[in-house]
């Protein structure tokens, strides 16, 4: 196959000294499914994002079908047929599906009214052409995820480009959708696009590309036809050390009960059952995992929880105390809650590291503070920060540096080490890896199993199947507020769950309706 | 029968002004602009107005001029939000304060007097007869002999629905405001485009302040605008943009203008100058209201 894209001795440096892709020399083929696979911070999507125009490299050649290219910016990379599909989804929900399509390249009359006929039309053809199954009238406010993203790469097609660069597609995907999106990526192969597709999950990758390039730590490790490697080998190129894909998980004895949810319902203030009859209960050195669909209740569960929204009907106890009315700082004292939005929730992102690190524990805690409790205590709280850093190996610099100036994986493992030293017995978990990488996943899992040895009961909820299936017990099944299923980990599968979390159970849509 | 015209009448010639401006308004709503300098612009576009008007004897000159001084002020406002990224807010607060000390003292420098400078000098912009509708009974007395301004202001409210909701430039106006990043990433700079909403902006709102001083009256005073600017604002927001809204809104707030002034005969002045300001706390009380009902 002939060479499309050639990229050369790629340099790109964040001020002051960040070097984010290091003398990075990789090819494209025409008509190949290529994966750029590696580590978060490995460079990967700042390597695309050079060839997109977006960023602008140091250093480097980029050579299009043996031309010289350096676009200034996507219009350009766009105009000569180089598109690329964002990580979150970047379209406009009030808009139609083809209104979206055509916006920054409408067909218009001689009047400078847009052509609705002919913009449907042309919209239309692109669907056919390639067997996207959308209606181009509904809201994108209307449509799912999946259906957004399609848009998205129809946007790119409407503008007929014929390179289409990925960042990681199936990352806001269920399982169930994962097939069909590689589908149509095989079959826009197959028409004789060039797909660059950024992930980092494995499996994927080796299921669709042609070839993958592995990159880690801004620079590339190797260029490898997908039929002739595997996950271990691509984990091992990808981290610099073996991983292990093993399930942690290993019979422990359930002990006493500590946490349980009674027959908790949830009312929006449209009157939408948004929880209804929840029942959970989890005892000591317990994992209980909850899949489901994002928007299914596990907003709302967790608030309940934490008492960010009121419980009208139902009731929340740990160890025997009825938390159902309690306020949140008296919730504090018996649960441990990460959230999964780390800068708005878990965190106060302009506030130094050590007021994080003390937060929650400078109200329970009686040493954090002097005077009853008028003033706070600095040389306890500092020697608390440290304590953080050392148990939980944080790469830090001071801890008077505001929050944010910690990477994603330092700053969740200080949240959870705030939130593991307040020594609660339950533990609430959402989404507790959400944007890390492969190597900080697999230390937050490792906490995790930590605190269940040591006796906690641990509710975590995940959008990632896998994660579930690693370190949880047990899988409860949330769909459309409700639990469809309760199964012990080891007697189902992801394919089962992913279908209750897509169907729920078969009788379920007819009691909601 | 009198009074009825004259207070449709007050009414219309009350709206406009704040109408055009909201007109105006709505074009940075659409683009994600949180824009409060409409007073400033107005109050600018009023003191050229009669600057311009005054010194070339033409009260076309005046509309231009006008137009001018109140684009310096966009342009300015478009430098500091959109281009140096300050906060939309602050800015458009020191644009107001700006434009009323500046078009003070420039008409005590300029024109030495105080409070108000009103000479016959000053031209004013005509009204028009239309022979065929001044015929009609009743409705020939609103129809036709109104001011010139009134009959554009007409003509901007059908452009504007038209543009914002038929045309291209309107699709990527409104896509800058619902999300910008994505108007940017389909390669339209969203940036560009808040830039031509605020010169769209700047022009109607010059062309509210002529009509404020040339034809409203005939005479420049400090701090004519009066709020109309932040009116126009509510005006804006009550019903999220859309221009026939708008002019609705701006009628009923022309009423209570109108109204205000009859109720002058009955008591003090500057009781019934409130009541525009008191509709908008009532519309504003209704609209939340509605809101959250609708967010429900």
């Amino acid at each position: 196959m002939q060479i499309l894209i050639e990229m050369k001795e790629i340099i790109k440096v964040f001020p002051p000294n960040v070097i984010a892709v290091d003398k990075v020399t990789a090819d494209f083929r025409k008509g190949e499914i290529h994966a750029i696979v590696g580590e978060n911070g490995a460079g990967k999507s700042t390597l695309m994002k050079v060839l997109y125009g977006l960023e602008h490299h140091n250093q480097g050649e980029i050579y299009l079908a043996g031309h010289r290219v350096n676009f200034q910016d996507p219009g350009e990379a766009i105009a000569h047929g180089i598109g690329m599909v964002h990580q979150e989804i970047l379209l406009i929900s009030q808009y139609t599906v083809w209104e979206n399509i055509v916006l920054g390249a409408e067909p218009v009359n001689f009047m400078g009214m847009i052509d609705r006929q002919r913009a449907r039309q042309l919209v239309q053809k692109k669907i056919d052409e390639f067997q996207f199954n959308l209606n181009i009238d509904a809201k994108v406010d209307d449509i799912s995820v999946a259906a957004a993203q399609k848009v998205e790469i129809l946007k790119l097609l409407y503008r007929n480009v014929s390179v289409l660069i990925l960042d990681e597609p199936t990352a806001v995907l269920t399982p169930q959708e994962i097939p069909q999106l590689f589908n149509e990526l095989r079959r826009l192969r197959d028409h004789g696009h060039t797909i660059l597709f950024i992930s980092h999950h494995l499996e994927e990758v080796l299921t669709l590309s042609d070839r993958i390039t592995v990159m880690r730590k801004g620079k590339k490790i190797a260029t490898v036809q997908a039929s002739e490697t595997n996950k271990t080998d691509l984990a091992q190129m990808m981290v610099g050390r073996t991983v292990l894909f093993t399930t942690l998980r290993e019979k422990s004895t359930a002990g006493k009960q500590i946490f349980s949810i009674e027959n908790l319902t949830y009312i929006d203030g449209a009157q939408h059952k948004r929880l209804e009859n929840i029942n959970i209960k989890i005892h000591e050195g317990e994992i209980v995992g909850i899949a489901g669909v994002e928007g299914n209740g596990q907003f709302e569960l967790v608030n309940s929880i934490m008492g960010l929204i009121p419980t009208k009907e139902g009731s929340i106890r740990v160890n025997d105390v009825n938390l159902t009315k309690a306020d949140i700082l008296e919730r504090r004292q018996y649960i441990s809650f990460v959230s999964q939005n780390r800068g708005k929730m878990g965190a106060a992102v302009k506030a130094s590291i050590l007021e994080n690190v003390m937060m929650t524990h400078h109200r329970l805690n009686p040493q954090f503070t002097r005077w009853k409790g008028l003033l706070l205590n600095d040389q306890y709280a500092r020697k608390f920060t440290e304590q953080i850093e050392q148990q939980f190996s944080v790469v830090m610099d001071q801890m008077d540096n505001p929050f944010r100036s910690l990477s994603g994986g330092n700053q969740q493992k200080v949240i959870l080490g705030r939130e593991l030293l307040l020594s609660t017995p339950f533990v609430l978990l959402d989404q507790p890896t959400r944007g890390l990488d492969v190597g900080s996943i697999e230390y937050v899992h490792e906490l995790i199993l930590e605190m269940r040895d040591q006796n906690r009961a641990i509710l975590l909820i995940s959008a990632d199947l896998e994660e579930l299936f690693r370190i949880a017990d047990r899988i409860l099944v949330l769909h459309r507020g409700k639990i469809v299923a309760d199964l012990p980990t080891d007697q189902t599968d992801i394919e089962e769950v992913g279908y209750l979390m897509l169907e729920g159970k078969e009788n379920d849509a007819k009691e909601t309706d | 029968m009198n009074i009825i015209t004259g207070l449709i009448n007050g009414m219309i010639s009350g709206a406009t002004p704040i109408l055009l401006a909201a007109l105006g308004g709505t074009f940075t709503f659409y683009a994600g602009v949180f824009n409060i300098a409409m007073e400033g612009m107005m109050l600018t576009g009023a003191f050229f107005a009669v600057l311009g008007s005054y010194y070339f004897d033409s009260w076309l000159m005046g509309i231009v001029c006008a137009i001018i001084g109140s684009l310096m002020m966009a342009l300015i406002f478009i430098l500091f939000a959109v281009t140096l990224k300050t906060d939309e807010f602050v800015t458009g607060i020191a644009l107001n304060l700006f434009a009323l000390g500046a078009t003070t003292y420039m008409m005590r420098q300029i024109f030495n007097v105080k409070g108000a400078f009103s000479n016959p000098g000053i031209v004013p912009i005509p009204r028009i007869h239309i022979p065929l509708l001044a015929k009609i009974p009743i409705l020939g007395n609103i129809l036709s002999g109104q001011n010139l301004i009134i009959y554009i202001t007409v003509l901007v409210v059908i452009l504007s629905a038209f543009i914002i909701f038929k045309t291209r430039f309107g699709l990527r106006l409104r896509a800058a405001g619902y999300n910008a990043p994505s108007l940017d990433s389909s390669g339209v700079s969203s940036a560009k485009i808040r830039i031509w909403s605020l010169i769209i902006c700047g022009v109607l709102c010059g062309l509210a302040g002529a009509f404020l001083s040339l034809g409203y009256v005939t005479l420049f005073s400090e701090n004519m605008s009066a709020g109309r600017g932040w009116i126009s604002l509510a005006a804006v927001i009550l019903v999220n943009g859309n221009p026939w809204g708008i002019a609705l809104i701006s009628l009923l707030f022309g009423f209570t203008d109108g109204l205000g002034l009859l109720l002058q005969q009955y008591m003090p002045s500057q009781f019934t100058s409130m009541v525009p300001y008191v509709a908008t706390l009532i519309a504003l009380y209704f609209y939340s209201i509605q809101a959250r009902k609708r967010k429900a």
